[in-house]
């Protein structure tokens, strides 16, 4: 079951193909239907005719599902065997005059449907094959290379090599377009690591270097301590959403806090739909840079992340100055929205509720709490 | 005097932790470059705390904290490693670790780490009380039977993950600071307990049991 869904998957872009060769034998299928009731009264054994033709359709709604389904060779292998077998049967169902003189095989074109089937699944190796077993069927019921036998070689030579190639084409570029957009996201994803080493760990050596010799050692160590923090993160984060659309808000976190600050998380992904995470994130940056604003840039910051069946929960506490009682009121009155209002409107958003905590002298402490949704 | 192990693979962090503690008062009686020569040499040296890092080669930290608690129950181990590892932390914790301190943490802070570490206390950072919080949160999920955590355990652990001391912990909850440690060890202690009896009922259902 897996083995087959993975398979299915393997090459989505060869579906028109494959959809095109089911309608292909579906009218083919009509027409070998009109060519039996045509002349019903010249076949030797009309009623066998009849059983072959059900076979065929049984045989064409069967293949069709698997290839639309898996678009598996196997399937345009034993397509290949039970339709040589159909075609053979002209022997027993055509009267021996008809058959030498010329006269269509019970198949008709619809024959040709494993050739094209075996040019999707394996490329114009598969069509070639596939037309030369077929056309060897062929030769096998007429035993005689007339104009008709020559003239279905080539249709055959033609179609097989033809859509085998365009398979081939097709599976290539799909390659081609995946590795391109590999390359692109290893770009980003370098510029991205340059750009956050640059910022915090070059910035830190180069410091050393300068002022290596001045700075004292406990300083020294605490820059050591965050750029080692701050690298750590940068190689644990991953900020690919997953295959359903939902990212780790934790690993998110990480990327978007000050090295100093302290990040406590549960030990399993806290996993949030991609947007919202990103949000999640901005708010916290949000808070972090107002705790760095009134607090100090020494100040320190601790964020917690807790996961729970109801949704997630992340609290942000810095132990600054804490905001005068009064203080968010006086700003909303006075008509500035300032960060409250701000990280109150994104968690509302979000569908989620913000408590603050905050005292002179206690620090500030944010506590966001943000209801799990459907990607 | 305490009596430390340390026990890491890299050479280098290795002797500079041990030649840091030494200078610092601390008896450093052993070092071990991986877990089963932790296991080999505690019995011998009887160290009070063990510095245990968590991925080492042969025997895994949390292997190997399991194992030295067993043999020495009076043996503390607490883990000094990476941030990064995070399901390992829990490992270690749940195996009998009683603190963990990450590496980029100061001396100062070590030393009273493994200081109160031999005193029986447990170190706990925003991190862990995090981690722990988090498997709480999970095994609630999993079963009645699991190890609960009493509300006023959880919102000292809280606490201590949004960086609160334990006197300011103390003073918010208007508890004494003797009552928040015994909150925060008892945590603690309640997944290590379940941890042995869910190693116990491992053995027997694998016929590993001796008694039978």
């Amino acid at each position: 079951m897996i083995a087959s869904a993975a398979r299915a998957r393997a090459h989505p872009d060869l579906a028109p193909l494959w959809r095109g060769l089911v309608v292909y034998r579906v009218v083919a299928l009509a027409a070998a239907v009109v060519n039996l009731v045509r002349a019903f009264d010249a076949w030797a054994r009309p009623a066998l005719g009849v059983a072959v033709l059900v076979g065929m359709a049984v045989w064409t709604a069967v293949s069709s599902w698997r290839y639309l389904r898996t678009g598996d060779p196997a399937t345009a292998v034993v397509d290949l065997g039970l339709t040589a077998l159909a075609t053979a049967s002209t022997l027993l169902v055509e009267t021996p005059e008809r058959v030498a003189a010329g006269g269509a095989v019970i198949t008709t074109v619809w024959s040709a449907g494993p050739v094209l089937a075996l040019a999707v699944a394996l490329g114009w190796r598969g069509g070639l094959a596939g037309a030369v077993v077929t056309l060897g069927v062929l030769f096998g019921v007429r035993r005689t290379v007339d104009g008709a036998l020559l003239f279905d070689a080539q249709l055959l030579l033609v179609a097989g090599l033809a859509v085998g190639l365009a398979a081939d084409t097709m599976r290539r570029s799909t390659e081609r377009l995946r590795a391109a957009a590999a390359r692109e996201a290893a770009t980003a994803e370098r510029e991205r690591l340059a750009r956050d080493i640059h910022d915090g760990v070059l910035q830190v050596l180069a410091l050393v270097r300068r002022r290596g010799d001045e700075l004292p050692a406990p300083e020294l160590a605490r820059l050591a301590g965050e750029q080692e923090v701050a690298l750590r993160r940068l190689i644990t984060s991953s900020p690919a959403p997953r295959e359903d659309g939902t990212v780790d808000l934790a690993a998110r976190l990480g990327g978007a806090l000050p090295a100093r600050a302290s990040l406590a998380v549960p030990a399993g992904p806290v996993l949030l739909p991609a947007a919202d995470a990103d949000e999640l994130a901005a708010v916290v940056r949000e808070a972090a840079a107002n705790a760095a604003t009134h607090a100090g840039a020494d100040a320190g910051l601790w964020v917690l992340v807790e996961d729970d069946d109801t949704g997630v929960t992340v609290s942000v506490r810095d132990d600054g100055i804490g905001i005068p009682e009064g203080r968010l009121e006086e700003a909303a009155a006075q008509g500035h929205l300032g960060v409250a209002g701000s990280i109150r409107g994104r968690v509302a958003a979000l569908g989620g509720t913000l408590a603050l905590h905050t005292a002179p002298g206690e620090g500030t402490e944010w506590e966001i709490h943000v209801p799990r949704r459907e990607v | 005097m305490v009596r430390v192990m340390v026990v890491d693979d890299h050479p280098i962090w290795r002797e500079g932790v041990a030649r840091d503690l030494a200078e610092r008062g601390v008896d450093v009686v052993a070092t071990a470059p991986d877990g089963a020569a932790a296991v080999r040499i505690a019995p011998a040296t009887r160290p009070d705390v063990v510095l245990m890092d968590l991925q080492l080669p042969q025997l895994s930290g949390a292997e190997a904290t399991a194992r030295i608690r067993a043999a020495l129950p009076d043996t503390r181990v607490l883990v000094l490693s990476a941030s990064a590892e995070h399901g390992d932390v829990l490992g270690a914790v749940r195996a009998g670790a009683s603190g963990y301190l990450v590496k980029s943490a100061g001396l100062d802070e070590l030393v009273d780490a493994v200081t109160r570490t031999a005193a029986g206390q447990a170190v706990f950072s925003p991190g862990l009380a995090g981690l722990v919080l988090g498997e709480y949160r999970r095994l609630e999920g999993v079963g009645p039977d699991e190890p609960r955590l009493t509300p006023r355990e959880t919102e000292v652990l809280r606490l201590v993950a949004k960086g609160l001391t334990a006197r300011a912990i103390a003073s918010r909850l208007t508890l004494s600071h003797r009552t928040v440690e015994n909150h925060v060890q008892n945590s603690l202690r309640k997944l290590q307990l379940a941890n042995r009896v869910e190693l116990t009922r491992y053995a027997i259902e694998q016929g590993l049991d001796t008694d039978d």
